[in-house]
């Protein structure tokens, strides 16, 4: 079953068309990774899903189109999407961030109990929980943009470049803790990443994006065999 | 297990509002002085204040009752303005003419049809807030400069409309009406009978805009404030909540503009020009923006400035108005809300 289908997905800036029929298609409880060199439109393909620019195509949840809705009304459908920088609220505390993740729900008891799980997955932010978001360090702040993501309970997790900035070490952290979550809460995943060989880690199956174009899909295991082809396609070792 | 909303809309969160967010302080953790923190100080020193507040008008002449009155007024706009402004982060150079709205409402209910003067508030704020939502529906799809733009011409034409609908306003001439009166079981006089009910109906707009920010509403203000995309993503309707706002802080302007007309007894278009906006707003941002006791300690300085200045120079009050926001913003670029925050979080402290 698909969890997300997408089809022929047209998006850009302005005049400026960045995406030129993108198509894909995510199953339920799978990680799709996206690969591709940088202004090739990966970002921009995250925003189109979400609605944050403008995209013609076809984008379905499951059986709901997605096509040519807000963000907030994306967001209250299922989808939750962690932007490039994070977007974190700087000076609201942790625990603030997290119960805004949860903005579209309602329950309190719920979202207390939501909070409690996520705390399992990210130690680190409950003993942050009353500490003002923007004092937290880079990989703390990207626990908190994905904690916060969870607590929307999404059908689909959109990704982008969860890596970026952080040490190795804190981004396997990362990885692993995305991968848990896959797992446990069978949440759908489209991962960003410019650190191919971390994400067709976790990955089932994978696209690698080249100027507003797929030119390269299978499985994760496929794809990390095509490293020769990759690597001379994109210039960058996969 | 779905991501839309499950049921029970009624359920608000009421999750207490930390200290960073009340304070709206980046970075700032928890003060704890004697084992209390910082939320535990907050209370104590409202109530010090309540109770000052209470013994004032008996220890004052009729002048500076008058003149803690007139602070009251202003604080009640300013924490209307404040939700605007510091907690939703938009800004309004027009909030003069809700002020006004309300003061007219007030008068014009009480000068035409003889309304008791209670009943003035609650439709001077219903009327404020009403025009918040028609004038707000299209002013929040601005941003910045633009919707200072279109605020400030909120402002600007609303005087010529007083003065022009001269049937009902009083025109020029404004509207003279009759202060409440202390029944005489309260054993006050006028001026501290007017003190209490202004006192009131601050401290209820307080306890109001205070669990409205406590709210998930409240916390949508301040994700759309601090950073407008992420907000949206979180699933915050940014028309909605800005509108919301916009509405709101209307409506506070209203009820501060109808407790104006019960202390002043006199309302006419000179009294709500441009100015009054623009004096709003800067004695908001000089008192600390997104604060509790910014609006407090800016309409201090609303009220006592301009007087100060003319003191100091009675042929140019303007520019020592001007100068000395400018010197409270060198030394304080928070407000003075933020000043008294670093000054007590200078104090000497057992953790
Ligand atoms: N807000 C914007 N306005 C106009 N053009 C934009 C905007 N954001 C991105 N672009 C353009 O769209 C193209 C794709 O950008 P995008 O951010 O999607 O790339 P990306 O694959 O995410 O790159 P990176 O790996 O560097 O993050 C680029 O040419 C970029 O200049
Ligand atoms: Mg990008």
């Amino acid at each position: 079953m698909s969890a997300l289908i997408v089809e022929n997905l047209v998006a850009g800036y302005g005049d400026a068309r960045v995406l030129h029929g993108v198509d894909l298609n995510v199953g339920q409880g799978e990680i799709c990774a996206i690969l591709g060199p940088n202004g090739a439109g990966k970002t921009t393909l995250l925003r189109a899903l979400s609605g944050m620019v403008k995209a013609r195509g076809t984008v379905r949840l499951g059986g709901t189109s997605l096509a040519g809705r807000s963000p907030d009304a994306v967001a209250r459908l299922g989808v939750a999407h962690v932007p490039e920088g994070r977007g974190t609220f700087m000076p609201l505390t942790v625990e603030e961030n997290l119960r805004l993740g949860a903005f579209v729900r309602r329950g309190k008891k719920d979202v207390d109990a939501d909070l409690a799980r996520i705390h399992t997955y990210f130690p680190v932010l409950k003993t942050r929980l009353k500490q003002a978001a923007g004092s937290l360090s880079g990989g703390e702040q990207q626990m908190l943009a994905i904690g916060r993501a969870l607590m929307s309970r999404p059908r689909v997790l959109l990704l982008d470049e969860p890596s970026l900035g952080l040490a190795p070490l804190v981004t396997r952290e990362l990885f692993r803790i995305v991968q848990a979550v896959n797992e446990e809460e069978r949440t759908t995943v489209v991962v960003v990443e410019q650190n191919a060989h971390l994400a067709l880690g976790i990955a089932q199956q994978a696209h690698v994006l080249e100027t507003g174009r797929i030119v390269l899909s299978g499985t994760a295991a496929q794809i990390r065999a095509d490293e020769q082809v990759a690597q001379s396609y994109l210039g960058y070792r996969v | 297990m779905t991501g839309r909303a499950d049921a029970n809309p009624a359920t608000r969160d009421a999750a207490p509002a930390t200290a960073a967010a009340a304070t709206g302080e980046a970075g700032a953790t928890s003060v704890r002085l004697f084992g209390w923190d910082a939320a535990r100080w907050r209370w104590v020193a409202a109530a010090a204040l309540l109770a000052a507040a209470l013994y004032a008008p008996f220890q004052l002449i009729p002048f500076h009752v008058f003149q803690l009155t007139m602070v009251l007024v202003y604080a009640v706009a300013l924490l209307g303005l404040n939700l605007l402004v510091g907690h939703a982060g938009q800004i309004s150079l027009g909030h003069g003419a809700f002020f006004a709205v309300g003061a007219y409402a007030a008068a014009i209910l009480m000068e035409r049809w003889d309304t008791p003067y209670p009943l003035t508030l609650p439709i001077a704020a219903a009327v404020a807030f009403v025009l918040g939502l028609v004038l707000g529906v299209p002013a929040m799809r601005l941003r910045g400069l633009y919707l200072a733009l279109v605020t400030l011409a909120i402002a600007i034409f609303l005087v010529p409309l007083l003065k022009r609908f001269e049937e009902v306003t009083g025109g020029s001439m404004g509207l003279t009406l009759a202060k409440p009166a202390p029944p005489a079981w309260s054993g006050l006089a006028e001026d501290q009978w007017i003190y209490f009910l202004v006192l009131a109906v601050a401290v209820a707009a307080f306890l109001l805009a205070g669990s409205l920010l406590r709210s998930r509403v409240g916390r949508a203000l301040h994700a759309v404030r601090d950073n407008e995309i992420a907000a949206e993503v979180m699933g915050v309707r940014l028309s909605f909540y800005k509108t919301l706002a916009f509405a709101w802080s209307a409506m506070f302007a209203g009820a501060a503009g109808c407790v104006y007309t019960w202390v002043i007894g006199f309302v006419s278009p000179d009294s709500f020009t441009v100015n009054l906006s623009i004096t709003l707003l800067a004695g908001l941002v000089v008192g600390g923006l997104g604060t509790m006791a910014g609006p407090v300690l800016g309409a201090l300085f609303v009220m006592f400035v301009p007087g100060i200045s003319q003191e100091i120079n009675d042929a140019a009050p303007g520019v020592i108005f001007g100068l000395l926001i400018i010197a409270v913003m060198y030394v304080a670029p928070t407000g003075l809300a933020g000043l008294a925050g670093r000054l007590i979080r200078k104090i000497p402290r057992k953790e």
